[in-house]
């Protein structure tokens, strides 16, 4: 029962033209849902084969003070001595990341409320210690939110706030933050943070100064399919200008289904498990320039990311010894996986489990399952997908 | 060592001449069904089996010594009291289903399964009834109507017909088998005469009637123009949906046919065709996962309202955690004496049940352990009670408590079914299957009945005008080869009884207490096995999907491959939520995720008749 629109836009994929804003909400809005799928797994075993990746990486928020109020998180409005609130000093912050870290980890992973009584030397003063501490491990820091807190709050550009980050140590940014950037929804999610546009300008400029960077969504709020469109759009125009200049990208797509429960938006319905798919092979066929799709476990539950890797995903995140924002929030997700659990949750979807690092190196290849059972995954002319008429 | 398994007609005894002495060989001997199961499991290198049963298994190498009838075969008949064309039923002896595929296709009559002693003691006015082997030679005579399908095979098509042959799965007919098959042929027709005679001394029959059966009526040799009498029927019966395309060769040179692709059997099943194991098994191993669902979908859509997904109100009530069993997957059970065992009282029984009716329930699920203390009186009050006081529908007992309880009171299953489905029962609940492979069975769980043990309880139930549902629990130490040997008894089942309503299949939950190694087995592998159902269990009308094990999420993703039953609203579900799983719903909740989920929600009762939506 697919649509006559579905089949235009399926020709588009296999020859390899651009989705316009109308496909892409076509496809959003497609009944067939495996149809979808298998199109979206077509595109991503182009571009991946078989291969799932995932990383060890440690997790911290030195602070969850924040002087924003986005209805979906519970730092809202956190201030220093209400209950709750912490903020690590920098030995402290080592500390806490020391019993997460281990020689294998390849990646800490901070990012932290807008705290507005901290100075800007204490950042750039984790950095360091943390390059210390850790010389293996790869720093991911700072949502473009934060970046461009720094700059307002500490008045400077969006520039010197990186470039004095990336003296002390910075190495890539993530993709947090991002939220949905077309105004009708950020404003009435997250007022008063970096606006969509803002959020976009400090991802240019990383990418000018050659640092690679993430991107998010988080959707299945109040924001319609077109919002979500709009989103992925400005994304991919964002990559192309930064792939332009040949610098600096964004290595990966992170959509972040929205969970109701324990914070400002409860009464919303949150996502359901098609809507998360759905999601995934809609943002592996729109974002044509963008090489990796993460199904992120902690988001999606692993059951969901295990089919995630069939609908778009090559990548499911990582060990995350830590994640306070989405615990928060939702009582399901497990605390964090080991390594011979990702490796089993990727076999299990049919794929082969590559361990990366924050660059996707590739650290270790786990070999193909050897799982009785395990399903090959046939090397699949283009189009030669069954067509069950009804 | 040879591993050999035939039958213990007389009809095959030329064929297995001298193997039961030879100590090269291990040979079994045993009912067509059982033979030809060994085959399927992998317990045996060659077979005597039925043809349809070899079509069944798919990818067989059949050798050309086989029994076939070029005429009459005096020994597949339908005996009757007056004119076959007069015959309003044919009972049917199950324990052979080429004879059964042929009596279809010969004679366009409902027929009804039943025991051959029933069926013989059934014949009588404008009933019939199939005979098959050595009983119809007994019977000869004694009806003035007798309809030899071997002669009107042979009238029909003008060929000769295979009843049975020596099969393999394909490239295991090795010289040294086909060698020591052929010696046993030569001597054994050799020694036809001797064979009979012994055979009708041991009866105190008349020899003559046995000799000329052997030496004259059945031949032994599957020659060209019985080879295109196999071919005839087996595409018969396939067209007619009841055995898949055949995919069995007679090997008489090495060549190699062509498989037909993964498409083409995706192609075919979601047309409503039927896959044999082989094919099953090739499919589950091999098609991608998409194409997979998208022929699961079709199929729900072909026998279900497309847009629609049903669920039910009801109840699982566990009246008991007692159980002598103690499987290894449970953590539910209590042993006889221990301090945390209960029996439900009736006022807390009670309770429950006003709660389910008061939100518009229809029926309960009522399961326990197998308890020693509670005898089938304590079930009949029960029930009667319940329906006096509740009206609800009585989903209840799993094969393995019928058994327990058949046991306990020395009494037969039909019977033991009998007082229950007077005393209130309206339909058996499918758990308690877990993989119907015996060396699976053993290893999880030692007390446990067996399959044939439990498909003979549903066999029962269904003969009695009970429905049932049938379930697969899989990932303990099953392999994807049991997985689809259990669907494939499900099927033969549903084709001699059309009982079963719904399959639903969850991988094993694992939880501290169970002593089973932990394992997960992923959501992908549970779509493919749902969807790999939808496939083979062509004759079953209802799939469910296992949301309650593999979390409300996935459930709504199981929809698209093969489901279109979101089970039952729950209240409680003590086997599975002591093992750790704990997802719940309410009506709304499901109504609110069907919706979701792109279906619209309707209610239904235990039979999946809908009950309209509520407002
Ligand atoms: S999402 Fe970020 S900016 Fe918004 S309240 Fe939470 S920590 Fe602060
Ligand atoms: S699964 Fe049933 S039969 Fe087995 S131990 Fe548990 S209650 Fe008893």
């Amino acid at each position: 029962m697919r649509s006559a629109a579905f089949n235009a836009i399926s020709d588009k994929v296999r020859a390899g033209e651009r989705l316009t804003a109308g496909d892409a909400l076509a496809l959003f809005e497609e009944p067939d849902l495996l149809a979808l799928g298998a199109l979206a797994n077509e595109v991503r075993e182009q571009k991946h084969g078989d291969r799932a990746y995932f990383n060890r990486n440690a997790r911290l928020e030195v602070t969850n003070v924040c002087y924003a109020s986005c209805n979906f998180c519970s730092f809202a409005k956190l201030e220093e001595g209400m209950p709750g609130a912490v903020t690590l000093t920098v030995p402290r912050a080592i500390e806490a990341l020391r019993s997460k870290v281990d020689e294998h980890t390849t990646e800490v992973h901070v990012v932290n409320g807008l705290h507005p009584g901290l100075p800007f030397e204490y950042y750039e003063e984790l950095l360091r210690a943390l390059a210390s501490a850790f010389p293996h491990a790869h720093r991911k820091c700072f949502t473009a939110v934060e970046i461009h807190f720094f700059a307002q709050h500490y008045r400077m550009s969006v520039r010197q706030v990186l470039e004095r980050l990336i003296a002390a140590g910075l190495q890539s940014l993530p993709g947090g933050g991002a939220e949905i950037f077309h105004p009708e929804v950020r404003t009435r999610i997250a007022h008063d943070k970096a606006t969509g546009d803002e959020w976009i300008a400090v991802h240019r400029e990383s990418h000018a100064l050659g640092l690679m960077t993430n991107a998010t969504m988080l959707y299945g709020h109040i924001e319609t399919f077109a919002h979500r469109v709009d989103h992925l759009l400005r994304l991919r125009e964002l990559q192309d200008e930064s792939l332009k200049l040949g610098k600096g990208r964004l290595q990966a797509f992170i959509p972040l289904a929205f969970h109701p429960d324990g914070n400002g938006m409860q009464k919303l319905p949150g996502t359901t498990g098609v809507d998360d798919l759905r999601t995934l092979a809609v943002s592996r066929l729109v974002l044509d320039n963008v090489e990796h799709l993460k199904a992120y476990w902690v988001s999606s539950t692993p059951k969901v990311a295990q089919i995630g890797l069939s609908f778009g995903a090559d990548d499911v995140d990582g060990t995350i010894v830590s994640e306070t924002i989405y615990s928060a929030a939702n009582k399901k997700a497990p605390e964090g996986l080991t390594v011979d659990d990702l490796v089993r949750l990727i076999r299990e979807a049919g794929r082969i489990p590559i361990e990366r690092d924050t660059l996707y190196n590739v650290v270790a290849e786990h070999p193909r399952a050897a799982l009785e059972g395990q399903f090959k995954v046939r090397e699949r002319l283009q189009g030669r997908h069954l067509q069950v008429v009804s | 060592m040879i591993r050999i398994a035939g039958v213990g007609f007389l009809n095959a005894a030329p064929l297995m001449h001298g193997l039961e002495s030879d100590p090269d060989v291990e040979l079994f001997l045993g009912p067509p069904a059982e033979v030809a199961r060994r085959l399927a499991e992998g317990e045996c290198d060659v077979a005597l089996v039925p043809v349809a049963a070899a079509a069944n298994i798919g990818e067989i190498d059949l050798l050309d010594l086989g029994i076939v009838a070029r005429g009459p075969v005096r020994s597949v008949v339908v005996a009757a009291e007056r004119p076959i064309e007069e015959l309003e039923r044919v009972l049917l002896d199950a324990s052979s289903r080429t004879s059964v595929i042929l009596t279809r296709l010969l004679l366009r009559r409902p027929g009804i399964a039943a025991p051959p002693h029933e069926v013989i003691a059934s014949i009588e006015g404008n009933v019939g009834g199939l005979i098959i082997g050595d009983p119809a030679l007994e019977v000869e005579g004694r009806f003035p109507h007798v309809f030899d399908l071997g002669e009107a095979w042979n009238q029909r098509t003008g060929l000769p017909f295979v009843f049975a042959a020596w099969a393999a799965r394909r490239g295991a007919l090795t010289e040294a088998i086909v060698a020591r098959l052929r010696r046993a042929a030569v001597e054994g027709l050799a020694a036809r005469e001797e064979t009979a005679t012994a055979y009708a001394r041991a009866r105190k029959h008349d020899p003559e009637r046995y000799v000329s059966y052997l030496r004259d009526t059945i031949s032994y040799s599957i020659d060209d123009a019985a080879e295109r009498g196999l071919a005839r029927f087996l595409s018969d019966a396939a067209a007619a949906g009841l055995l898949p395309p055949p995919d069995v060769r007679v090997v008489r040179d090495r060549s190699v046919p062509r498989r037909p692709s993964i498409d083409s059997l995706l192609t075919r099943a979601a047309d409503g065709g039927r896959l044999s194991m082989t094919e099953a098994l090739r499919v589950y191993r091999e098609a991608p996962l998409f194409e997979l669902g998208l022929a699961a979908d079709a199929i729900r859509k072909r026998k279900n309202q497309p847009s629609v997904v049903t669920y039910i109100v009801d109840r699982n009530v566990n009246y008991t955690n007692v159980c002598t069993t103690s499987c290894k997957f449970c953590a539910f059970y209590r042993p006889v004496g221990h301090e945390g065992g209960y029996v439900l009282s009736r006022e807390v029984l009670g309770q429950k049940l006003q709660e389910v009716v008061d939100a518009g329930g229809v029926q309960i699920l009522l399961q326990g352990g197998l308890n020693p203390a509670l005898r089938i009186e304590w079930y009949e009050d029960l029930f009667r009670w319940i329906k006096a006081t509740y009206g609800l529908g009585l989903h209840a007992l799993s094969p393995e408590e019928i058994l327990h309880i058949a046991q306990l009171e020395k009494l037969d299953v039909a019977t033991v079914l009998t007082r229950l489905h007077t005393a209130g029962l309206d339909s058996v609940p499918g758990g308690g299957a877990e993989i119907l492979v015996d060396r699976v069975r053993r290893a999880i769980a030692k007390a446990k009945c067996t399959s044939d043990e439990w498909l003979g309880v549903m066999r029962t139930a269904h003969r009695l005008g009970l429905r049932s549902s049938c379930t697969m629990m899989y990932g303990t130490v099953d392999t994807d080869v049991d997985r689809v040997v259990h669907l494939l008894k499900l099927r033969d089942l549903q084709d001699e009884t059309r009982g079963f309503t719904a399959f639903f299949c969850w991988d094993f939950q694992y939880e501290r207490g169970t002593r089973i190694a932990p394992g997960d087995h992923g959501t992908v592998l549970y779509l493919r096995t749902q969807a790999l159902a939808r496939l083979v269990l062509d004759n079953v009308d209802h799939v469910g999907a296992s949301w309650v094990t593999q979390g409300p999420a996935v459930g709504q993703v199981a929809l698209r491959f093969g489901a279109d039953d979101w089970g039952s609203v729950m209240f409680e579900e003590n086997v599975v939520s002591s093992a750790g799983t704990t997802f719940r719903m309410n009506a709304a909740g499901i109504e609110d995720l069907v919706h979701r989920a792109g279906f619209q929600a309707v209610r239904r009762n235990v039979r999946y008749d809908h009950l309209g939506t509520p407002a």
